[in-house]
């Protein structure tokens, strides 16, 4: 148990954003909702599982949205509140405690709003490890845990209550009627037991969050290079060194689709290597062949000064490292490979871990 | 025949170039920026009427590029009493106005910032009405208080009504003299960098207004009738009223006057710009004749808004730059005698030891009051304690290597492209740079950023969201064509002249048939 301060705040939304693998939303907009709370209300305590009773009531709070909508129509708060109580009166019951279903990105930080207004504390854990663009891509549907009862609310007052079918339907139903809200909305999703959450949660991302963003962010002060800092905390792999020299974007359905060229520099010199993005990225080839492939975490950072850049933000000439990151192990089980694997999205090729890739 | 001539006003040096109806350059002239600049700006008009000696009537054009609000924002001094009101409650409450403002201009700033009940939904439906009693009232506290005044609503770029109602109800209560600022007109999509920007446009307009008075009484005085225009931040070029109406557009026009400058002397449309200054060397994508535009948002006097900024990498060479060194080691700054070369370096007399003072002593540039170059020498041995030689060497193997680094960091392919040199000190630069096909230093390369605000030209730059359900995509995009032609020709546009410099449509994700439609357009100045 510790509490965690505006200054914490800052390191933890860096390190959301490496874990973002390019998506998630970016968190800016998170930080600054965050840190008006923890101003109004006071600091957060950030528990682990392991302190939970195995009863406790804890909901996952999340924003859902558009990202171009996310920076225009900005949050009024209430909405997070809303499905927070909302899910309280459904259930019946008061919640314990609540938790980010998805660290990576904008809804890692989104937590300690909603925990600083309901004084209550948050679960050092999440439901992916990392950033996806669906809400069933969570490691809580390996365990068989049901999404619903799904509360939802708008800035405007709106709300709504879901029991779908599976997981799946959870996504396509609120999906459809955040459209109608005007494109984002906040959501309680996935009730769960403290138990539970100790079985089904990626455990201590946010404290893992906090160390990314420290390694990047107090290099300097110990004279340390921060992309070095960043791959030792992180364990990563560096997969490439160079140059973007291409960028091209469309829109399929909902997502955006990319691929993002670099010119190998350095060490790379003379390689070229492609990142395929949907929001997230999820393949990384390097001179054709595959050098690490989603549900493992691709990063893109910039080489000057170690900050992770995201998919919309991509800018030719800029100069770049590639790192891998080692998905969290439920992620590299046959169901969880099916969930979050390249088949998921339309890719032929098969899930082989990035240490074995790049052995 | 007519004449154009254009002024440059930068920290140093304030520089003018007077050019015919052909773009060819007449006469051109550098003199050093006076402290109440308008001075400054008459010695370097004069000084070029003399030398072309053509007749003041056929002075049509004066365009003038300058870092006044760039200056008063970063100093905050100036700055007016301003009121903000945001219209968009429900939403974006969790995230006041000016949250993330440096606490020292949220102090000077946020004193009347109010929210309302309004804004809109991406698909153009009212999140809520405005309600005039609650406008009213927030009015009614800033009565008397400010001097401007900034509007910014929810998704006000997909429709301007609810901003346009309250400005009105402002005019009502407020009276004429209260400057409004409607973000509609400012900023893109992004509410927080838009808002900020508004509110920045605010607080600049004392200072523009003051700033277009002391240019058109420094015309006047010369006794010029010439058409005045100022350059903003894209390359093109702003009427004085516009310059009052949105102040904030004018910042960051220093570095794409300079990138559009070198493109035209060099006649070279792709390629790399370097602009050595006394401070710094500023490098920047030369594309099509336009700089390449930075992807990232602009901070400004450590705000952030969403204004396309030319993509410059700067490195600390110029003029100025003081070389040290330690034991036999070099560096090269990245601090620099700036402005006061001629009162601190040791060419005239000072005791820093500057790039200056190499390349005077190597006779590759001539000053007025400086030493002759023996002596320049001899002085440069007193303080060094290697022989001058090796200190020449590893002065000029520091300079190439850290503006080779730079062109590597603009370069976006494997193929190498000219580089072009410009600025008052492009003497720095190596004849040869690794990963450019030729370096050019071409004639005038001293005044390019005088000569890029002369041949500035129009712009307009329009966007909308559509329902592809609802609208034809087709039909809306001649649409915005057409109203951003209407916007270019109100403006002086040669019709004939206009050309599209970008027309994108974007599906936004998670929005099943949104589409981001933006256009832009330029054309050059009717004559």
């Amino acid at each position: 148990m510790r509490k965690i301060t505006i200054e914490d705040l800052e390191y933890i939304s860096l390190g959301s954003t490496i874990l973002g693998t390019g998506g998630g939303g970016d968190p800016y907009i998170g930080k600054l909702l965050a840190k008006n709370a923890i101003k109004n209300y006071g600091e957060v305590t950030l528990i682990k599982a392991a302190e939970l009773n195995d009863n406790a009531l804890v909901v996952p709070i999340a924003a859902f949205g558009a990202p171009m909508i996310l920076v225009e129509k900005l949050f009024s708060g209430n909405e997070f509140y809303s499905a927070f109580e909302i899910m309280e009166s459904y259930l019946g019951r008061k919640i314990d405690a609540i938790m980010p279903a998805e660290a990576g990105g904008l809804n890692g930080v989104i937590p300690f709003a909603v925990a600083a207004k309901k004084n209550i504390p948050i679960v050092d854990a999440d439901g992916m490890g990392r950033a996806f663009p669906r809400l069933e891509m969570v490691t809580f549907t390996l365990h068989g845990i049901s999404v619903s009862p799904i509360t939802q609310a708008d800035e405007k007052g709106n709300k709504n209550v879901y029991h779908t079918i599976n997981n799946v339907w959870g996504e396509t139903l609120v999906g459809a009627t955040t459209i109608q809200m005007g494109g984002s909305c906040a959501i309680g999703c996935y009730p769960m037991s403290g138990n539970q959450v100790k079985k089904a949660a990626v455990h201590g991302i946010i404290s893992y969050a906090q160390s990314l963003g420290e390694a990047i962010l107090n290099a300097k002060k110990h004279q340390k290079n921060p992309i070095n800092e960043l791959i030792e905390k992180a364990n990563a792999i560096k997969l490439f060194s160079g140059k973007i020299s291409n960028i091209t974007i469309k829109t399929e359905g909902r997502w955006n689709k990319g691929i993002c060229e670099i010119m190998g520099l350095e060490e790379d010199s003379g390689s070229k290597m492609e990142l395929d993005f949907q929001n997230e990225f999820l393949m990384a080839k390097k001179n054709g062949c595959s050098v690490a492939i989603t549900p493992d975490l691709i990063v893109l950072i910039d080489a000057e000064n170690a900050h992770p850049i995201t998919a919309e933000a991509i800018q030719y000439g800029t100069r770049v490292i590639v790192l891998g990151m080692k998905a969290d192990k439920q992620w590299r089980t046959p169901e969880g490979i099916k969930l979050g694997g390249p088949e998921k999205f339309g890719y032929s090729e098969e899930f082989v871990p990035i240490e074995i890739l790049n052995a | 025949m007519f004449y154009k001539i254009g002024v440059d006003v930068g920290g140093t040096n304030t520089d003018a170039v007077l050019i015919n109806n052909e773009n060819h350059i007449i006469a051109k002239t550098k003199q050093t920026t006076s402290l109440d600049v308008s001075s400054g700006i008459e010695k370097a008009i004069r000084k070029v009427l003399q030398q072309a000696k053509v007749p003041t009537e056929a002075i049509k054009y004066i365009m003038l590029g300058t870092t006044h609000c760039t200056n008063a924002l970063v100093e905050r001094k100036n700055l007016n009493r301003i009121g903000a009101i945001r219209i968009g409650l429900p939403a974006s409450k969790a995230i006041p106005t000016m949250s993330d403002f440096p606490e020292d201009l949220k102090k000077l700033l946020q004193k009347h910032c109010y929210m309302v009940h309004g804004g809109y939904e991406y698909d153009g439906r009212a999140i809520s009405d405005l309600n005039e009693v609650e406008v009213k009232e927030c009015l009614r506290k800033m009565k008397g208080e400010i001097e401007s005044l900034a509007i910014t609503g929810i998704f006000s770029k997909i429709n301007p009504d609810q901003e346009l109602q309250v400005a009105s109800w402002a005019k009502e209560i407020l009276g004429d003299t209260v400057k409004i600022s409607c973000s509609y007109q400012i900023g893109g999509l992004g509410l927080l960098e838009r808002e900020n920007a508004c509110i920045l446009n605010s607080s600049l307009q004392g200072v523009a207004s003051r700033m277009v008075k002391a240019f058109k009484d420094t015309v006047d005085h010369l006794g010029l009738s010439s058409q005045l225009f100022i350059g903003q931040n894209d390359g093109t070029l702003m009427s004085l009223e516009q310059v009052q109406n949105f102040p904030v557009l004018t910042i960051s026009s220093g570095p794409t006057n300079s990138i559009r400058g070198a493109g035209a002397l060099s006649k070279i449309e792709n390629g790399i710009v370097i602009d050595v200054g006394g401070t710094t060397s500023d490098g920047g994508v030369l594309v099509n004749f336009f700089p390449r535009e930075s992807t990232l948002a602009a901070q400004i006097g450590g705000v952030f808004t969403n204004f396309r900024m030319p993509d410059v990498v700067s490195v600390g060479i110029g003029g100025g730059t003081i070389v040290r060194f330690n034991n036999e080691t070099c560096t090269l700054g990245p601090d620099s005698v700036g402005y006061r070369l001629k009162e601190k370096s040791i060419a005239f007399g000072g005791n820093m030891l500057t790039l200056t003072d190499f390349f005077l002593a190597e006779g590759k540039l001539d000053i007025d009051d400086s030493f002759k170059k023996n002596i320049i020498k001899e002085k440069i041995r007193e303080i060094i304690a290697i022989p001058y030689s090796q200190a020449l060497k590893q002065v000029k193997t520091n300079i190439q290597l850290e503006i080779e680094k730079m062109v590597d960091k603009l370069k976006t392919e494997a193929k190498d492209i000219p580089v072009i040199a410009c600025g008052g000190g492009a003497f720095l630069l190596p004849k040869e740079i690794a990963g450019a096909s030729k370096v050019l230093f071409p004639m005038y390369m001293e005044v390019a950023n005088a000569l890029g605000a002369c041949i500035a030209q129009i712009s307009s730059e329009e966007e909308i969201i559509i329902n592809t359900m609802k609208d034809d995509e087709n039909e809306e995009m001649e649409k915005l064509l057409k109203n951003a032609t209407i916007i270019l020709l109100k403006n002086g546009a040669k019709a004939k002249s206009i050309k599209i410099l970008t027309k994108v449509s974007i599906p936004l994700a998670y929005l099943p048939s949104a589409v981001l439609l933006k256009v832009k357009l330029c054309g050059d100045l009717a004559q």
